[in-house]
């Protein structure tokens, strides 16, 4: 990436300000939501105005400011609602976080608004570093290689298991999950490949061209096998079939696809507890209620007693639910917000994803394209796996709900994922008035 | 690839339709069966987790109160000062056992968990202002205390309502047990103290005075009387009955005996006076048969869901059954006699099952409640006014939310029929079997009952019904007290059993008024 970083970023041109001011206006009003609603949830837990709502505020209003006027200046002509949709969702995620406070083991929130502050650099760094995402294809292999590498970096000695799954990685102080960035890697790497091999695979299919799905296919069930990592071997094999699917637009990738992971999925629930276990969760939590389907069963309870409109934010018990920071942080907005909140969360990916596949429509080259539709399927297929998974629509699948669950790792990366998609929709809007329409 | 890219979108929009419906289902749908799933504890976390407005008597002795506990997350745990004398009626909070009694019927107004008790004002919103209810009794310490003191150790009930508003001033059951037992935080203590009341065969977590259904013997002859008043063919003082020493049912059936092998008869009023089986028995049978006794008896309120603000009322019972239609009282008199003016009587093939009804026997059965209002209805010119033990909930600073107003339940007799039988237990009272429960300075009107329930060994049920007022005003006070059948106690009768608990309850409650 840093090889491209010399290379002087292209300047906004005509009709490029207007995109800005309307995410000006979005970020104002999100800024808004973010502050009264962590007044708000201090006002319910303890009937006072949070002490540091100066700091806090000073802080939320800085960091979304300083993120605007980065954009201003590195993608001025890029879709206007992506950024505030990622920051409402950030600022909901954190004031849940700050909330949930002593009731989870306390000091989370201190650090996600880190996690934030650095997720914002990030996004800013990814911007100036990538100027044309085009450029990014011609370290295909190595984004590939690096991508699988990452996803086994936990199996090293340095990996950590955490709750069953093996997916962390400590290196010194700095704990992080690989595998948020591998699926950047390999959305790339899938994207460039299939360039120049979708011609080939949609005139005739041969054995050869079918070898990095089954790289693909070995590879996440891997990752499955080794780490216990349900959600990131489903999120990467779908992220490829999609991908594949779009590229040589034949439905039978998606057929072989569906019935491969459901082949890898009959073998693993046979020869594995872990997936067992999850399956009977989500069959019937109440046949083990204090064991495998204590979890769902509290996020059950926890989503029924917010309602409608929720007890309100600090008025519920979300912490009831183990891991109410991370994976089932949508419980907790369900609880306190209730079904109005939900839906709202629910509402800002659905916006994420729509823009995310206008940008690929717009596209008018094919890496572009299936780079936009890779990364809107990470956001969007992630959001789906973990919230359907809260709700028991889906076997649950320890992944975070993007921008909203309490972590770094998840935060960074998905503000990079957040980064590309801008910077693509930024270089087809300012270049679109002058090549007409086509390559240049 | 725009198109793929169309139906990657649509494909999106799918799933998250899903998802949306799947969030109906769980946040609206299906969410108060989630809200009260069984292993749910968020319900019991939050009553433990926050204070609860007192329980009180009208005379404003606290039967319930919280005091304030650090146990992880239970903050409040319910003390019950009154120990068990408003068991029955408070019930408990228990982590463990859950709710009972009013502790679980008004317990959103307890918690202050209702709109109008959250949001007083808008400034509400920002003050952390107390919204816990006070639920205000209708009964009355001095009263329950007087009924407890007088049953003693004695197996068996007193209920004792205002006749004129339905407002229950007392209601006690022996035996009863300590709230404080089940409202504990040592878990392991709390359920060997459930079970122990569970298992104990005195049954004291059962509130007899109205969950559990007796014979009312002849306190149940005030019905049969109210229904020969009603029929136009008795009257208190004709026709009047030759004396008798039982009474043999028609078409066939086991003869009724007078109480310890008696003969008597009389009018109405007379027979009233002796409680004269034979004659009640004839009456039921021969001048009124089924339908008006029937109809009479669910005028009272019997075969219908009680109406008491408190769970699990029990039903009286009043049978319906009597067989066939077999022919009409004519048939069976002697050839060429004149006719009978009760005549057309219907007798059917179980008519001596009537017989038995009429005098409290067979299928009747009550609970001392329901007697207590039929004495009230009586006392209140056949208005039989719905029972209450709750009179207001309360706000923290003594607002009134809620004030249960006095509603008629049903007409359970004609006005002048109700004078005529207040007169009729009057004199029950001064100069028959009632003559225990008679307080100087008041009117006092009674009925005794002695419930037969076997002769190995000989035991019976002592009831007694009543009312009491100032001379020549309304009665302020009616009362059904029953002592239960006791080994040993053959011999215990109404009169000499129940009619001096009745007194104690009625001086206690005209104690306070100087009379």
């Amino acid at each position: 990436m840093t090889a491209t970083a010399r290379r002087p970023a292209v300047r906004p041109q005509i009709a490029a300000v207007r995109p800005r001011r309307v995410e000006l206006g979005l970020i104002a009003l999100i800024a808004i939501v973010v502050v009264s609603a962590y007044g708000l949830a201090s006002l319910g837990e303890s009937a006072s105005v949070p002490a540091d709502i100066g700091p806090f505020l000073a802080w939320m209003l800085g960091l979304f400011f300083f993120v605007h006027l980065a954009v201003r200046r590195f993608a001025a002509a890029a879709d206007p609602v992506l950024l505030p949709m990622a920051l409402l969702l950030n600022g909901i995620g954190y004031v849940m976080i700050a909330r949930l406070g002593e009731d989870v083991g306390g000091g989370l929130a201190g650090l996600q608004s880190v996690w934030t502050a650095v997720g914002i650099a990030a996004f800013v760094a990814t911007l100036i570093l990538v100027p044309r995402v085009r450029e990014l294809a011609q370290y295909r292999y190595l984004l590939g290689v690096g991508g699988l590498v990452l996803l086994a970096l936990p199996l090293l000695p340095i990996g950590v298991e955490i709750r069953g799954a093996r997916i962390w990685v400590s290196i010194g102080p700095v704990n992080f999950q690989p595998g948020e960035f591998a699926k950047i890697a390999l959305a790339l790497f899938f994207a460039s490949y299939l360039v120049d091999a979708h011609e080939l695979i949609k005139n005739r299919i041969e054995l050869r061209d079918l070898a990095p799905i089954g790289a693909a296919w070995a590879a996440s069930v891997g990752v499955m096998v080794l780490e216990r990592d349900l959600g990131s071997s489903m999120l990467v094999f779908a992220l490829f079939v999609v991908m594949m699917w779009v590229a040589t637009e034949r439905t039978l990738f998606v057929g072989l696809g569906v019935a491969l992971f459901a082949a890898a999925g009959v073998v693993a629930f046979q020869l594995f507890a872990h997936v067992e276990r999850r399956i009977d969760a989500w069959l019937d939590p109440w046949a083990d209620p204090q064991d495998t389907g204590f979890q769902i069963i509290q996020a059950t309870y926890s989503m029924a007693e917010g309602g409608l409109t929720g007890t309100g934010l600090g008025r519920g018990e979300p912490d009831r639910v183990p891991v109410a920071e991370s994976d089932f942080i949508f419980s907790a907005i369900g609880e306190e917000l209730g079904l109005a909140g939900t839906t709202a969360i629910l509402m800002a990916f659905l916006i994420v994803i729509g823009s995310g596949l206008r940008i690929a429509i717009r596209a008018t080259r094919p890496f572009e394209k299936l780079l936009a539709v890779g990364l809107t399927t990470l956001l969007g297929f992630q959001a789906f796996i973990i919230m359907g998974g809260v709700v028991r629509l889906v076997p649950l699948t320890g992944v975070t709900l993007p921008f909203v669950s309490y972590g770094g790792s998840a935060l960074v990366s998905n503000y990079i994922v957040l980064a590309l998609l801008m910077r693509l929709s930024h270089e087809q809007r300012v270049v679109s008035p002058s090549s007409s329409g086509t390559s240049r | 690839m725009n198109r793929r890219i169309r139906n990657l979108g649509a494909a999106f929009i799918v799933m998250y339709a899903v998802l949306f419906a799947q969030l109906n289902r769980v946040q609206f749908v299906q969410a108060d069966d989630y809200k009260t799933h069984e292993g749910n504890v968020r319900p019991q976390l939050r009553a433990f987790g926050q204070e609860r407005g007192d329980i009180v008597t009208a005379d404003g002795v606290v039967a319930a109160f919280s005091v304030p506990v650090e146990a992880g997350e239970i903050e409040f745990r319910r003390d019950y000062p009154t120990g068990d004398r408003y068991a029955h009626i408070v019930g408990y909070q228990s982590f463990n056992q859950g709710a009972f009694g009013l502790e679980r019927q008004y317990n959103d107004q307890l918690a202050g968990a209702r709109l109008d008790q959250q949001f007083d004002s808008l400034k509400d919103l920002f003050v952390d202002r107390d919204t816990t209810g006070t639920v205000v009794m209708t009964l009355r310490d001095d009263i329950q205390q007087a009924a407890a003191a007088a049953l003693g150790e004695r197996n068996g009930s007193v209920v004792a309502v205002d006749p004129r508003t339905g407002e229950v001033l007392a209601m006690w059951t022996y035996p009863s047990f300590d709230p404080n037992l089940l409202s504990g935080l040592d878990g392991p203590a709390v359920n060997a103290a459930y079970q122990t009341l569970l298992n104990d065969p005195e049954n004291p977590l059962l509130a007899k005075s109205f969950r559990e259904v007796f014979f009312p013997g002849s306190t149940f002859k005030v019905v049969t009387a109210a229904s020969a008043l009603e029929s136009g063919d008795i009257t208190l003082t004709e026709p009047v009955w030759p004396d008798s020493s039982g009474y043999e049912p028609l078409p066939a059936g086991s003869l009724i005996r007078n109480f310890g092998g008696s003969t008597c008869g009389g009018d109405l009023m007379l027979a009233l006076q002796r409680s004269c089986n034979a004659t009640f028995a004839e009456i039921g049978a021969e001048w009124l048969g089924p339908d008006a006794m029937i109809r009479t008896a669910e005028n009272f309120g019997f075969n219908a869901d009680p109406v008491i603000d408190l769970p699990d009322a029990a039903r009286s019972q009043f049978p319906t059954d009597y067989g066939a239609y077999i022919a009409d009282l004519d048939a069976y008199q002697p050839e060429g006699s004149p006719p009978l003016i009760n005549g057309d009587t219907p007798i059917h093939e179980n008519s001596a099952i009537l017989a038995q009804a009429a005098i409290g026997q067979n299928d009747v059965k009550a609970t001392p409640l329901q007697m207590a209002i039929v004495a009230a209805a009586i006392a209140n010119d056949g208005l039989m006014m719905r029972p209450h033990v709750v009179a207001e909930v309360q706000s923290a600073d003594g607002d009134v939310y809620d004030t249960v107003e006095p509603s008629l339940w049903r007409v359970a007799m004609s006005p002048g029929v109700a004078s005529e039988l207040q007169r009729a237990m009057v004199n029950v009272a001064e100069n028959g079997t009632a003559g225990g429960m008679q307080v100087g300075g008041l009117t006092v009107g009674g009925k005794t009952g002695t419930a037969q329930l076997g002769t190995t060994p000989a035991s019976s049920h002592a009831w007694v019904v009543g009312f009491a007022g100032p001379p020549g005003m309304p009665a302020e006070i009616a009362v059904a007290v029953l002592v239960e059948a006791q080994p040993g106690a053959s011999e215990q009768t109404g009169g000499t059993v129940a009619a001096p608990i009745a007194q104690a309850v009625f001086e206690a409650a005209f104690a306070a008024s100087g009379n």
